[in-house]
């Protein structure tokens, strides 16, 4: 019984992290409508600055999360703007091979520079051991949850309580529209994708300060975000949450209880089951137009 | 259809010559390689080019292939010409399994769940260690019996006649397929959805057929595959075969039949050649990857047919309107 809080209380802690991933691919996949295969190759690079930041740079460990914060903001709006703006509009498909050529790039490039060796981030806390009950946590792993719920909420005042955020879910809603309004809608897409980067990015970097990142950690994390964007239901902000803490509860059990070496098999056993009973998800926005 | 027929047996000729022109075997094991790529690509291609439906799980059936054809050699001591067929088969029945649940979505969905479908078999080969031997793979698949006492570089000529055969078997089959009331039904639920229901045609049956005639093929590759490298292990389900057939297939043209071919050829031939860029390669890669997608993005058969259509209406302007067959 003990057992069984410890794994939920592990499972929660790894799920924030897919949900603060998952979040980043919800805007750009739910919303946006780009398949984007190199989402996990963003959240790795998050990983790599933050790693370049506080180790090779010396920042501290929030300087360093709002320099990687920034600079991988600007790659992701470069990205947009450069080479997802000019397959828009023509379906999944280019998207999708130019997501996985980006990816591809991106992970061998930074094999080049980088290396294949873990690179550890140093946190802001020690990892000290605290006792909740029966559970046990470290410091550092309930401040990175905490970091979590915090950029969650962030992106959720952005998206609820600016203008930017009105213009983006204008345009979601009816880009037609919305450029009759007014709103210059290329913008509004590439601050979208930005945003998105910039949520993997820090669960990147918080990440790679529990454990340790690589830079070949994309494809998992990738094909996880889409997981948890599908059962949670495309373009859902709760659903990403959700979706994410029952992945992360639900590896934990399995891995607990059954085996660990195949703990990656339970997303894609999700995923499927999830298309085949509820294809729109938990939390479904909107329902699919054919 | 006559010019892409024409071009094909034109290719098969030079390819049947290829082995007696060259005595040297690295280059005999590149044109296997050329072989095996391109009857994987010919099956991707059914899926991609002709049912529309981009499958990131294709390797799915190459890896069913091949484990089949390892297992029934190695457990049951079957010989190749046994193996190869029936890794076929059992790709072919797996492919009407996963057609039936996958082939109910579309767009992204599609190619998340294909994708999941590929991992999780390739997790499964990977930790069934009674069954798959998990990850230290399965080594020593046989290789055919009349090779016992053959010189290397016969047994390599026969692999390559044999690897022929089997992309003349896929070709054939995908030429059947596409020039037939089935094909043509399928460019027609490719290109527009709702005229082809209003026309009584059922796009599930139809991208059913090309799915499974796609798995099929790719069994037989992943048959082939086992018996020449003689070892299979869960790489064969992974990622990086995906994106070469996806790569093959998108520079050649997709829903071009000599496209997949070309792809093959080329990426083979870079893959191999660049082997001196080693580490700047994958990089690569992705570049031509992305290139592709922004400025060519029907491949290379895409754009000789448009030259080709372009040049033909400027000669002929009044028998223009004839149409030539050519692939939408």
């Amino acid at each position: 019984m003990d057992m069984l809080l410890q794994f939920v209380a592990n499972g929660l802690v790894s799920g924030a992290f897919y949900a603060l991933s998952a979040l980043g691919l919800t805007l750009i996949f739910g919303l946006m409508r780009v398949v984007n295969f190199a989402h996990g190759e963003l959240y790795m690079l998050g990983g790599v600055m933050g790693w370049l930041a506080t180790t090779v740079l010396g920042l501290n460990f929030f300087a360093g999360l709002a320099l990687t914060l920034a600079v991988m903001g600007a790659c992701g709006w470069l990205v947009d703007r450069f080479l997802i703006e000019r397959v828009r509009d023509q379906g999944e498909e280019p998207s999708i091979l130019l997501t996985i050529g980006l990816s591809i790039f991106l992970t061998n490039t930074a094999l080049l520079l980088v290396g294949t060796a873990p690179l550890t981030i140093e946190g802001p806390l020690p990892n000290k051991p605290v006792f909740l009950g029966p559970v046990v946590l470290t410091e550092l792993r309930v401040f990175a949850v905490a970091a979590c719920a915090v950029l969650i909420l962030a992106a959720h005042l952005v998206i609820r309580h600016t203008r930017l955020g009105r213009a983006m879910r204008a345009t979601f809603q009816d880009p037609m529209a919305a450029r009759l309004a007014g709103i210059n809608t290329a913008r509004v897409y590439a601050s979208t994708f930005a945003l998105g980067t910039m949520l993997a990015a820090s669960a990147g970097m918080l990440l790679g300060s529990i454990y340790s990142t690589h830079v070949s950690a994309g494809g998992v994390v990738s094909l996880k975000a889409f997981v948890v964007v599908i059962l949670g239901g495309m373009g859902s902000f709760a659903g990403a949450i959700v979706g994410g803490l029952l992945l992360g509860v639900a590896e934990a059990l399995w891995g607990g209880y059954i085996s660990t070496g195949t703990v990656d098999i339970i997303g894609f056993i999700i995923v499927i089951l999830t298309l085949i009973f509820k294809p729109y998800g938990l939390f479904s926005t909107q329902v699919e137009r054919a | 259809m006559k010019f892409e027929r024409n071009t094909l047996l034109v290719l098969g000729l030079i390819a049947l010559a290829f082995p007696l022109l060259v005595g040297d075997q690295y280059l005999l094991h590149i044109g296997i390689m050329v072989l095996l790529y391109a009857v994987l690509a010919t099956s991707l291609n059914l899926i991609v080019g002709y049912v529309g439906e981009f499958s990131l799980g294709h390797t799915a059936f190459l890896g069913l292939g091949a484990y089949t054809a390892a297992l029934l050699s190695l457990r049951l001591g079957l010989p190749a010409w046994a193996t190869i067929p029936l890794a076929g088969v059992v790709s072919a029945l797996f492919g009407v399994a996963i057609g039936a649940i996958t082939l109910r979505l579309r767009g992204p969905y599609f190619v998340i769940i294909t994708l999941a479908f590929a991992e999780v078999l390739r997790l499964i080969a990977n930790n069934w260690v009674g069954f798959t031997n998990g990850p230290m793979g399965l080594s020593g698949v046989a290789q055919p019996a009349l090779l016992a006492d053959a010189s290397p570089l016969m047994a390599k000529r026969f692999y390559f006649y044999l690897a022929l055969a089997l992309t003349a078997l896929a070709l054939y089959l995908a030429y059947r397929f596409v020039y037939s009331n089935n094909g043509r039904a399928a460019v027609t639920v490719r290109e527009n959805r709702f005229v082809a229901q209003s026309v009584g045609i059922r796009p599930f049956v139809y991208a059913m057929r090309a799915f499974v005639l796609g798995a099929f093929l790719a069994g037989l590759a992943g048959g082939f595959y086992a018996h020449y490298i003689t070892f299979v292990g869960a790489n064969v389900f992974g990622f990086a075969f995906m994106v070469s057939m996806i790569i093959m297939v998108l520079i050649g043209g997709k829903g071009t039949l000599i496209g997949p071919l070309l792809g093959a050829l080329l990426v083979t031939l870079l893959t191999e050649y660049l082997r001196e860029l080693q580490e700047l390669r994958l990089s690569l890669f992705g570049l031509i990857v992305m290139g592709v997608v922004l400025f060519l993005p029907n491949g290379l058969m895409g754009f000789l047919n448009h030259r080709r259509e372009r040049n033909q209406s400027d000669d002929t302007a009044d028998t223009a309107t004839r149409v030539q067959g050519g692939p939408a």
